[in-house]
């Protein structure tokens, strides 16, 4: 990985990426030839026989530049790593050249869709936020380098410089940690137990009554496309949380998870705006938690399967589970007693754990959960909790916060309370405070100003090893380490 | 102007230019007028007997009630722009609006990404301009329609060295 060369992606990478043109060209010509050999017809109609060789050239010329153009387009990719910046050019007939500040880099993933799997070869994306623009891909590399091309990378942005800025010196990778794991029995448990099953179950339930009521079997017949859609759904969370596993290491945080495609994304420190951990009525007996995270750039993806997917740190865990990743997206919680604040959080109501709840003049505004909605404030971030039965509790660091309103309708200012909204980037978590009481709002909106102010001027840099403290080194600890240095992605899922 | 129960106390209020009450003016005629007329020509066509349905009762009820929406959205247009304010702090932008609806934003300077201006075609007119903020977040929703052209200029100029001096990262 010298500095500032130009490389090229892997030969193989238009082939697994086009594929699907490749198999649609082979479909079309075999199905044909396939057919009419086990009907015992010739290949060509008579007539047409004379045209064969016309027609086999056409086939074959489709086919050829097809392969021309996979060819060019790898030929035309190209990438570089050089001078704080990534750049990746593309396209032949439509140059496009992308280039990245790499200490603004928000999070790198490496994909591996099943196809490359196959070939050992891996995707690797990266979020950058410079100008709102999507992530900078570069399909498809080998699994090696697209691991040493992620070392390099988030070397460069924790602001690492490999010696005497020698090219030809690559980055060893960070050693990591693993922190914890989510069993496949605990992940088709939290399916079961989603809200969505509540609706099929509801939803049978109501169409076989209906059934029953009205004599006709047609209501089973609009079960069937639900039936199909949801299907999909549970697969889709099934294929992406399959085999979840979080770890730490300098860099950051890594989660892998994927059953056919497979996934392994790193979140460097202090790029988490926003952690929102909810308990649906249904987990609640089995004390689950899921955990959900803003990461800018992430927000803005075309796919909301993959997005849903990449925005989830756990898609399901237990108490020291949750306590667990929290430690690593705030290392340092700003409270002595964490477990209490959390906890209180978490499952608690009223002041338990220094909340300040909707004032009881206000109960009729939020009957039942006018005890859980509150909120409490640490040295280091904003707790912001809510829901009786679907318990919410969102965590938003201060020096994370973007900025704030404070909304006040007309029923509210008949019961004196306020919201308070702290805007983030885009992403599941939405912040609010709602219902507070408003001189406890106003009192907090300009606590939170100053706050977020002085946690500002703390963070200096976005290199954050040359931060004051390496948040990662002091969360390590908590994940009980059991040192297997240089994880191996393709082996443990390959 | 009041210091409403939401905003903090012994704020200085900047008020926009009256003469953005001209700007939603306009844009009001367009947007109800239209929606008013669009909704009375079934009125009209039943009582030019084209139509047999609807009865005339509905078609006379629909376009009254859109009148008085219409006319209601009216008599708030000078107390809404009234409620509009700004005030710069040493570290954010405060900016307010709304009367049955409040709400009270601060924009800390070393969050903004970039400062808009925009004009439009009243506002020209007019001599205004509309300052936009952004932040990293889609959700800060900040604009100030109604400054004075050279109260824009200034206000962004004065914004744009803020920033630059406390800008933070992400």
């Amino acid at each position: 990985m010298s500095d500032g060369e130009w490389l090229r992606v892997h030969p193989a990478s238009p082939f697994v990426r086009g594929w699907v043109a490749l198999a649609a060209i082979a479909f079309f010509f075999g199905r044909d030839i396939f057919e009419r050999s086990l009907q015992g017809r010739p290949v060509f109609e008579e007539e047409l026989a004379g045209r064969a060789p016309l027609l086999l050239a056409g086939g074959g010329a489709v086919l050829l530049v097809t392969v021309l153009g996979f060819i060019l387009t790898w030929y035309f990719t190209k990438y570089q790593v050089a001078g704080g910046y990534v750049r990746v050019n593309t396209g032949f007939l439509f140059r496009q050249q992308r280039q990245a500040r790499l200490d603004r880099v928000q999070a790198i993933d490496i994909v591996q869709p099943l196809l490359a799997r196959i070939f050992g070869l891996a995707e690797l994306k990266f979020e950058v936020a410079d100008a709102g623009e999507s992530a900078v891909r570069l399909a498809y590399l080998k699994m090696d380098d697209a691991r040493q091309l992620r070392a390099t990378i988030l070397a460069r942005a924790a602001g690492v410089t490999t010696g005497t800025e020698d090219p030809g010196v690559a980055a060893p990778e960070a050693p990591e940690y693993p922190v914890l794991a989510v069993p496949p029995s605990r992940l088709v448990g939290s399916l079961l137990l989603s809200g969505q099953s509540v609706f099929v179950v509801a939803a049978t339930v109501a169409s076989v009554l209906l059934s029953a009521v009205t004599e006709s079997s047609a209501f089973y017949l609009y079960l069937v496309p639900a039936v199909l859609g949801l299907a999909a759904t549970y697969w889709n969370l099934f294929n992406k949380g399959y085999n979840f596993t979080a770890a730490i290491s300098p860099d950051g945080i890594r989660l892998r998870y994927g059953l056919l495609d497979t996934q392994a994304q790193t979140l460097p420190p202090g790029r988490i705006q926003a952690v929102k951990i909810t308990q649906p009525p249904l987990w609640r007996p089995l004390g689950w938690y899921r955990i959900q995270v803003n990461v800018a750039g992430y927000g803005l993806v075309e796919n909301a399967g993959e997005g849903s997917a990449r925005t989830t740190l756990l898609p399901v865990g237990t108490l020291p589970d949750v306590m667990n990743m929290l430690s690593l997206v705030l290392p340092d919680p700003g409270t002595p007693q964490p477990a209490v604040v959390f906890g209180a959080g978490l499952t608690g109501q009223d002041a338990a754990g220094g909340f300040v709840t909707t004032p009881r003049r206000a109960r009729w505004l939020a009957p039942l959960s006018w005890r859980r909605n509150g909120f409490a404030a640490t040295d280091t971030a904003l707790l912001l909790r809510s829901g009786r039965w679907w318990r919410q509790l969102v965590v938003v660091p201060h020096q994370r916060t973007q900025s704030m309103a404070l909304h006040q309708g007309p029923l509210a200012r008949l019961f004196r309370v306020a919201d308070l909204v702290l805007h983030t980037t885009a992403g599941p978590v939405l912040p609010r405070l709602t219902q507070a009481g408003v001189d406890e709002a106003r009192t907090l909106f300009n606590e939170q100003s100053a706050r977020a102010r002085l946690a500002r001027k703390r963070q200096t840099t976005e290199q954050w090893l040359r931060q004051v403290a390496p948040a990662a080194a002091e969360a390590v600890p908590v994940a009980e380490p059991a040192p297997t240095t240089h994880q191996q992605e393709g082996g443990q899922h390959g | 102007m009041r210091t409403e129960a939401i905003d903090p106390p012994g704020i200085d209020w900047e008020r926009v230019s009256p003469k953005y009450i001209t700007v939603r003016l306009v844009q009001w005629v367009l947007g109800n007028l239209v929606s008013v007329l669009v909704l009375s020509l079934p009125l009209m066509l039943v009582l030019a007997d084209v139509w047999v349905w609807p009865p005339l009762w509905l078609a006379v009820t629909v376009p009254a009630v859109m009148l008085v929406v219409a006319l209601w959205r009216l008599v708030l247009i000078p107390r809404q722009v009234r409620a509009i304010g700004y005030a710069e702090r040493d570290d954010d932008l405060l900016i307010r609006t709304g009367i049955f609806f409040q709400r009270t934003m601060a924009v800390p300077y070393g969050r903004m990404q970039y400062v808009d201006i925009s004009v439009g075609p009243v506002e020209r007119g007019l001599g205004l301009c509309t300052l936009k903020l952004h932040t990293a977040s889609p959700g800060t929703n900040a604009q100030i329609p109604g400054l004075p052209a050279a109260e824009g200029a200034r206000l962004r100029e004065q914004l744009a060295a803020r920033g630059e001096a406390r800008l933070a990262g992400l």
